[in-house]
């Protein structure tokens, strides 16, 4: 086959990757600009004091709620992913047991929001009794968001250097300390870009908190069961189907915002990595 | 020299099916520098990490014999290793300071045994670093990261973190191989003043530098020790053909 | 034995703990699992394969007070539950975006990895993970506002002029809801992820290997071909898979665009559809108003399905894809 064919060939085939690329940046800007631009008649002072009034009013009620709803999740789904993490890649890697509990979190990881959303229906809100609760709802995005802490601990924790807990060893500390005080210290950028992983998708969720959190139009008060709570998501879901123009604005106002945490909560994680390498 | 510090009766050391040590038995001074020397895979890391049990922390290894410090095994059931390694502490062969400031990393191991008092603690990390001969270079710099000093200073930033739990030993892993000739005179430097104080026992590849700065020396091979005795008397009249051999060069 | 020793105390119960901890994956999945099937059970019962096979999806009369049964087990009168149009549009959609991502995803791999200077390629990998982390609602929005009119004014018509021929893109084309929008938007879904996955494992490929088929003459396509394309190929099919997975599961973004149909199968790519995620979702409401709670029921096995689907999906993507990873990690 003759070369300027092949060269040919080449650049066809740069061609269509470029394309590619240029395809995918089409609906990014798209979403971008239309969230953008349809926010702005929503966005005002008032936004942020009010609650959702029927088909107007402002967001405060979703904003605290999703804070709140989102937070506590993360709180609940940190410590356990760290532990898990610290278990299967620290105290015991390696082995089969932690072979299976990788295999198992990463199964986990790709079970449908919605499932786990239907679960805690049945177990909390009806099974318990909870009734469409903040508790509910952050045990659904913890559970959803375990997998990917579980993950970036071990990946975290594999990286740091034998010697470094060899000499925390070596100077007569315990396992217990060396993994706590040193190990998961030097590992501690990527356990943080797990946590903030955990945190971006808890923030976009939406279908497991219709199940377990309901929606409510007040500002939430500090009850864990049997009160429902507001969130941003809901309000994009509902208010963009509404008729009435000021529903339709709210939604993107909310998209906004939504768009807004997910940046900020992903440049934090970029700034932590980058930081990290400094003075290496 | 005085009474052995050390004492290893018929060590054997198994990792899995292989055997790493075979019926090793030794006394090592106190107030002496002990050097030990062979080619790789001889087993002189083995050995060493089996005077501060660090060999517990590899699944699957078997060890037979004993090992006595002051006259007590330390691999007796009931035996705390946590205690043994504040009386006998390790350096290792590339520096590994922890992500903390340098007062951390030296206040790290009194901090594990109990040491509360700040004031106390400023005092053991400012002696810690004198005695590493460290203190000048970094006494303004205590709150920076351990990571920006050089490889050399570093390394002497492990040495004075070692020696801020007070140990009676000191069991060095070719503390100077990762390192520039000029840091590692240094190093030697240290290592000789700090005989005065400390049983110092020095694993090296490098059969001059066992010259320059130990009293006696242990040359291993595969597994066994060949040959122990005066450092002058294995580099000049050694007693065993391989040992000949090896410090003249003829293989390793 | 002679290395005794106690583990301290605070050691094992460090172990233990988080030991415990760890289990609580697989105590999850299985919870998920046994909880699910419980409250499906009733359905089960009621419904029998008739569930899979049906496509009348019908919680029945409410007002009256007469109940249907089967196999001894009640609900309102005439309620019929057949999932198959939820099937087929489930795995309809999901296919569609597979065969749409998989040439985007791998051409944007091959783009940050092979073509892309250093920056235009960071910038361009920022502007795909953030693309992943948008929430399926806003995307959803998009679809909604942007996407179903060019579909319906723009794209749809001339779809149906240029291929009318062909059976599926036959039908009309109606608001542009339907199974070709919610094959789109999940397919801007899962291209970021299995993009990203093929970059990283494009990037463990040898540099020697393909340094040496340039030095032999090969041009830059022919290299990726001979060399990158084949060695990253197990891990690039299991991120594909893990896309599929997380195609069949998407339900807001799907729910938004697919024009919720229910009781009919999919004719063509324009008709509306339901997807099982998305009718968990849309029918929530009108299930909780049925006293027998058999509708409920009923959307419990819908999500067992949905369950058993992605653990079906998942696992062989992840046992793929850590050979690869490993295979990647040998040759370094």
């Amino acid at each position: 086959m003759n070369v300027t064919w092949r060269r040919v060939k080449d650049r066809i085939m740069l061609a269509l990757a470029a394309l590619m690329g240029i395809i995918i940046l089409v609906p990014v800007v798209g979403m971008l600009w239309l969230v953008v631009s349809h926010a702005l008649p929503a966005l005002s002072f008032g936004l942020f004091t009010q609650v959702t009034v029927g088909t107007g009013g402002g967001l405060a009620n979703a904003i605290v709620g999703t804070f709140y709803v989102v937070g506590l999740g993360i709180l609940i789904a940190a410590p356990l992913g760290i532990m898990a993490g610290v278990y299967v890649g620290e105290v015991n890697p390696g082995s089969s047991i932690a072979q299976f509990v990788r295999f198992t979190t990463d199964v986990l990881a790709g079970v449908p929001s919605i499932v786990i959303g239907y679960f805690g229906y049945v177990t909390l809100v009806l099974g318990l009794g909870w009734g469409f609760s903040t508790l509910a709802g952050a045990i659904a995005l913890a559970l959803i968001g375990i997998p990917y802490v579980v993950r970036s601990t071990e990946t975290a924790l594999s990286k740091v250097p034998r010697g470094m807990r060899e000499a925390s060893l070596a100077l007569g500390a315990s396992q217990t300390t060396t993994i706590w005080r040193v190990t998961l210290r030097e590992a501690l950028p990527g356990v943080v870009t797990g946590v903030l992983l955990a945190l971006s998708i808890a923030i976009g969720e939406t279908a497991p908190l219709l199940y377990t959190a309901g929606w409510s139009n007040y500002m939430p008060n500090l009850r864990l069961t049997h009160a429902p709570i507001g969130y941003l998501t809901y309000v994009v879901w509902t208010f963009i189907n509404e008729p009435f123009a000021s529903a339709n604005s709210l939604a993107y106002a909310a998209g906004l915002l939504l768009l807004i945490l997910i940046v900020i909560v992903n440049v934090a994680a970029r700034r932590i990595v980058a930081r990290s390498r400094m003075g290496r | 020299m005085s009474q052995a510090k050390i004492k290893v009766e018929n060590l054997s050391l198994w990792y899995g099916a292989a055997q790493g040590l075979k019926d090793v038995s030794v006394e090592i001074g106190e107030h002496a520098v002990t050097a030990i020397i062979g080619p790789s895979g001889c087993g002189k890391s083995s050995f060493l990490r089996t005077l501060n049990r660090m060999n517990d922390h590899v699944p699957g290894t078997r060890l037979t014999g004993r090992v006595l410090l002051d006259g007590e095994d330390i691999y007796a059931r009931g035996q705390d290793p946590a205690r043994l390694r504040k009386r006998v502490g390790m350096v290792f062969q590339r520096p590994n300071p922890f992500p903390m400031t340098i007062y951390q990393n030296i206040a790290y191991g009194p901090r594990v045994h109990g040491q509360r008092g700040e004031a106390r603690l400023r005092e053991i990390v400012e002696q810690s670093l004198r005695r590493a001969a460290l203190w000048d270079e970094v006494r303004d710099k205590l709150q920076k990261s351990a990571f920006e000093l050089s490889g050399g200073q570093q390394q002497r930033l492990c040495i004075a973190r070692a020696l801020a739990v007070e140990p009676e030993v000191l069991l060095m892993d070719e503390p100077a191989s990762a390192l520039d000739p000029v840091a590692t005179s240094k190093i030697e430097e240290l290592i000789v003043n700090l005989k005065e104080s400390y049983t110092l026992i020095v694993v090296t590849h490098n059969m001059q530098q066992a010259g320059r700065i130990s009293d006696r020396t242990a040359f291993f091979l595969s597994g066994e020790l060949i040959e122990f005795g005066p450092t002058r008397d294995i580099f000049t009249r050694p007693r065993d053909r391989r040992t000949e051999d090896y410090v003249t060069g003829r293989f390793g | 034995m002679a290395t005794p020793g106690k583990v301290p105390i605070l050691d094992r119960a460090m172990r233990v703990a988080t030991g415990i901890v760890a289990g609580g994956a697989l105590v999850a999945m299985l919870a998920i699992f046994v909880f699910l099937l419980r409250d499906s059970w009733p359905s089960i019962q009621y419904n029998g394969g008739h569930f899979l096979t049906g496509i009348t999806w019908n919680i029945g009369n409410l007002y009256g007070n007469s109940m249907s049964s089967h196999n001894g087990v009640q609900a309102p009168a005439g309620a019929t539950y057949g999932i198959l149009p939820f099937i087929l549009g489930t795995l309809l959609s999901s296919l569609i975006a597979v065969v749409l991502a998989v040439p985007l995803a791998v051409g944007i791999g091959l783009l940050l990895v092979e073509y892309l200077p250093r920056r235009l390629g960071d910038s361009l990998s920022f502007i795909v993970e953030m693309l992943a982390g948008i929430p399926s609602v806003v995307i959803g929005l998009w679809g909604l506002a942007v996407l179903i009119p060019w579909i319906g004014r723009d794209f749809g018509p001339w779809l149906q002029a240029v291929l009318g021929f062909i059976p599926i893109f036959r039908g009309p084309v109606g608001s542009g809801q339907g199974l070709l929008a919610s094959g789109l938007v999940l397919a801007v879904m899962i291209t970021p992820i299995i993009a990203a996955t093929t970059r990283d494992v494009l990037r463990q490929t040898p540099r020697e290997t393909k340094e040496g088929a340039l030095g032999l003459g090969l041009t830059r396509w022919e290299m990726i071909r001979a060399v990158s394309l084949p060695w990253s190929a197990s891990g690039i099919f299991g991120a594909v898979i893990l896309g599929l997975g997380r195609a069949l599961g998407e339900t807001m973004a799907v729910l938004m665009v697919s024009g919720s149909a229910v009781n009919y199968l999919p004719q063509n790519i324009f008709s509306p559809i339901g997807t099982m995620a998305a009718t968990i979702v849309s029918q929530l409401d009108s299930a909780m108003t049925d006293p027998t709670g058999m509708a409920v029921h009923a959307l419990a096995e819908i999500a067992l399905v949905l369950f058993v689907m992605s653990v079906v999906v998942n696992v062989p993507a992840r046992i793929l894809l850590s050979s690869a990873v490993r295979r990647g990690g040998d040759a370094q």
